[in-house]
């Protein structure tokens, strides 16, 4: 006889099972290990890429330009008439080059004759060895090295604007001067108001940085603290009637170069002696080695010139001027220009008086 | 049924005692077990519920995202949502300073303040001052000597300094790398590099100070020193000494704002050092973008109108 039977088994068993059920219904509810509740999980980083040329990347995997760079350089943007088709410069001819330099450097220190009022000297500018691109100019196209022709609309504006100015000229040379008639008659770097772009050589403060964070890469330069942000992301540019100083700027890698488009000009800045409104730049940014970086600008405007140009442009990382973040120092440009834009402005006062006007 | 399979064959007594001893193991076993079961599962539910009630508490701290080199993530563009530029004491509302001219455009909203614990503590002289900087805010500058003692800088498109670019109502972006924090603020497109991990001296005063930070946790702090006395604290003439120390606090609080602190340190002007604090808010609509605002020729005529041609 059975001392348990089957009707027992029935009373034992149904509890195991509503707890069996139970916990598998319970555990359902439970997320699984390493998910926070509610967030999705964190795309991970993306591991660099290796190339063939181990070319430095950032941590997120773009091409790493970052640096403290100065751009000044001995290479004038057009080359000189006495060079003519020469694109590349001797050894020889760079040491005279740079020889001819130091004695106007010199030059510019000796004492003015009386009435000259000077100018910038040595005191001012940056220089040091090192500055030349081995080229006869910093553009590379046309092959000639100078600009193409103006437009004739654009020669046309041109002698306009000549001619207007000669209207305001008094006095006799060398100590003619034209009159300002307002803060408009001198050129926006005067007032302090916007620098032209793209940066070309300047005598001082032409260091800037290179920074760079997942879709962005950002150019900090010394001179008028400027800052360019350039999106990664592929977004459109700014509407046409939104015009800047600085322009609007979109970026995009090509293998280890970074591609920019830069439009959206302010059409009353003046980039080579013309009207900016029309001008659109391709700038190529490529790292050259770990003190270099090549910039190459094609410059577009129909409107101004028959042709687009092209300019190269190293960016050095080797003056001992600009080595840190650091040692771009704040160009407090339009804190420190009252007086000279009261000075300009009442001279101008004072020679329309002497002169009847 | 299968034990009563068991039941059918075996001899009686044996099978009574052997089935007893494994139906006894069985059903223990499987009451072992699945009482284990249940007690690991409600544990993993319990410890998930408590951790999600942990998380929702309003006193624990964010934990932003990192950097490549593993620090809190305060990229991106962000912009103060409050009346500080105005008054950054608690202020009621007032005219703009041309009401004739502009009716109710540029009247002044009221504000509880962005300072800490009661008045500015101004020495007597530094609060006549401050109310003489009010009374003379919008004076031409029809002198350098003006131009450089009197007047609020923001209407000359002057950099605003730290911590008042903080609170421009416009955006600025931050640009945070290993070695430095760049933050470009987009009125008179003024920067400010502040140095992570090294302490250089600072060259000459100027207009933004000079920036040296250091991580303390989720927290950005930066001292700020050498700043040249001519910025504002505001538009209601605070203002301070060649002496100022501020020191900066950036604390991520949400994927899309920190808070920011500013505590402000000048023996020649105040009695004591105090404190303000503010929420700083991201930028987040698509394609957000720093624009720059180059104010200089919107403050010319201000400045320089008196000098035209007749």
């Amino acid at each position: 006889m059975a001392i348990f039977s089957a009707s027992d088994e029935r009373r034992f068993m149904p509890w195991r099972v509503w707890i069996a059920a139970i916990s598998v219904v319970a555990l359902a509810t439970v997320p699984l290990a390493g998910q926070s509740s509610g967030k999705p999980a964190p795309a991970s980083v993306a591991k660099p890429v290796k190339s063939v040329n181990v070319v430095k990347k950032t941590p997120w995997g773009d091409p790493d330009l970052q640096g403290v760079y100065t751009f000044s350089t001995l290479t004038p943007l057009q080359r000189p008439d006495a060079l003519a088709a020469k694109v590349a410069l001797t050894e020889a001819e760079l040491a005279e080059q740079e020889e001819r330099d130091a004695e106007n450097r010199v030059a510019e220190d000796r004492p003015l004759a009386p009435g000259n009022p000077g100018t910038y000297n040595n005191f001012w500018t940056s220089n040091e060895k090192g500055r030349r691109t081995g080229r006869s100019s910093l553009i590379i196209d046309p092959q000639d090295g100078r600009r193409p022709p103006l437009t004739p609309q654009a020669q046309k504006l041109r002698d306009q604007l000549t001619d207007e100015a000669a209207a305001r000229r008094v006095g006799t040379p060398p100590f003619d001067h034209v009159i300002y008639r307002s803060w408009k008659d001198l050129p926006a770097y005067t007032q302090c108001v916007s620098r032209p772009m793209p940066r070309q050589s300047q005598a001082y403060n032409h260091g800037l940085q290179i920074l760079q964070v997942p879709g962005y890469v950002v150019i900090h330069y010394e001179s008028m603290h400027d800052v360019r942000f350039i999106p990664l992301d592929g977004r459109p540019h700014l509407p046409d009637n939104i015009r800047l100083w600085n322009g609007d700027s979109r970026g995009h890698w090509e293998g280890n170069t970074l591609v920019v488009d830069w439009t959206n000009f302010d059409p009353r800045q003046e980039y080579e002696g013309a009207p900016q409104g029309n001008m659109h730049f391709v700038e190529r940014f490529t790292r050259v080695d770990a003190k270099t970086i090549d910039y190459e600008v094609t410059v577009d405007d129909p409107t101004t010139w028959t042709k687009s140009w092209k300019f190269l442009l190293p960016w050095r990382a080797d003056d001992p001027n600009y080595q840190k973040p650091e040692d771009l120092y704040e160009y407090a440009c339009h804190e420190g220009n009252y007086r000279q834009m009261e000075d300009a402005l009442n001279g101008s006062r004072v020679l329309e008086h002497a002169a009847g006007k | 049924m299968r034990d009563r399979l068991i039941v059918a064959r075996l001899p009686p007594l044996c099978y009574t005692v052997a089935r007893l001893r494994e139906v006894r193991r069985t059903r223990r076993r499987f009451t072992v077990l699945t009482i284990a079961f249940a007690a690991a599962v409600a544990g993993a539910v319990l410890s998930q519920a408590a951790a999600r009630v942990v998380a929702q508490a309003p006193a624990a701290a964010y934990r932003a995202p990192r950097t490549p080199d593993g620090k809190p993530s305060l990229n991106g563009i962000w912009q103060a949502m409050n009346e500080a530029n105005w008054d950054i004491e608690a202020h009621g509302t007032g005219p703009s300073p041309y009401p004739e001219l502009l009716g109710a455009l540029f009247a002044q909203p009221a504000a509880q303040g962005v300072v800490e614990g009661g008045p500015l503590p101004y020495t007597p002289e530094a609060l006549a001052k401050k109310k003489e900087n009010f009374a003379k805010r919008l004076t031409r500058p029809t002198s350098r000597e003006l131009n450089e003692t009197t007047g609020d800088p923001e209407a000359k498109c002057y950099m605003p300094g730290v911590p008042r670019a903080t609170y421009m109502p416009m955006p600025f972006q931050i640009v945070q790398t290993p070695q430095q924090v760049l933050i470009a603020y987009e009125f008179a497109n003024a920067t400010r590099e502040i140095h992570i991990g090294r302490k250089p001296e600072a060259p000459a005063e100027s207009w933004m100070g000079w920036s040296i930070g250091h991580w303390e946790g989720e927290t950005l702090v930066v001292d700020v020193t050498d700043q040249i006395d001519r910025t504002w604290f505001d538009r209601a003439g605070n203002f301070h000494s060649s002496a100022l120390h501020v020191i900066e606090r950036y604390t991520p609080m949400s994927a899309d704002h920190l808070m920011y602190e500013a505590t402000i340190e000048d023996p020649k002007v105040f009695t004591r050092p105090w404190k303000m604090s503010m929420p700083l808010y991201r930028r987040v609509e698509k394609n957000a973008l720093f624009i720059d605002f180059k104010c200089v020729e919107y403050a010319q005529e201000f400045m320089y109108g008196h000098l035209l041609s007749k």
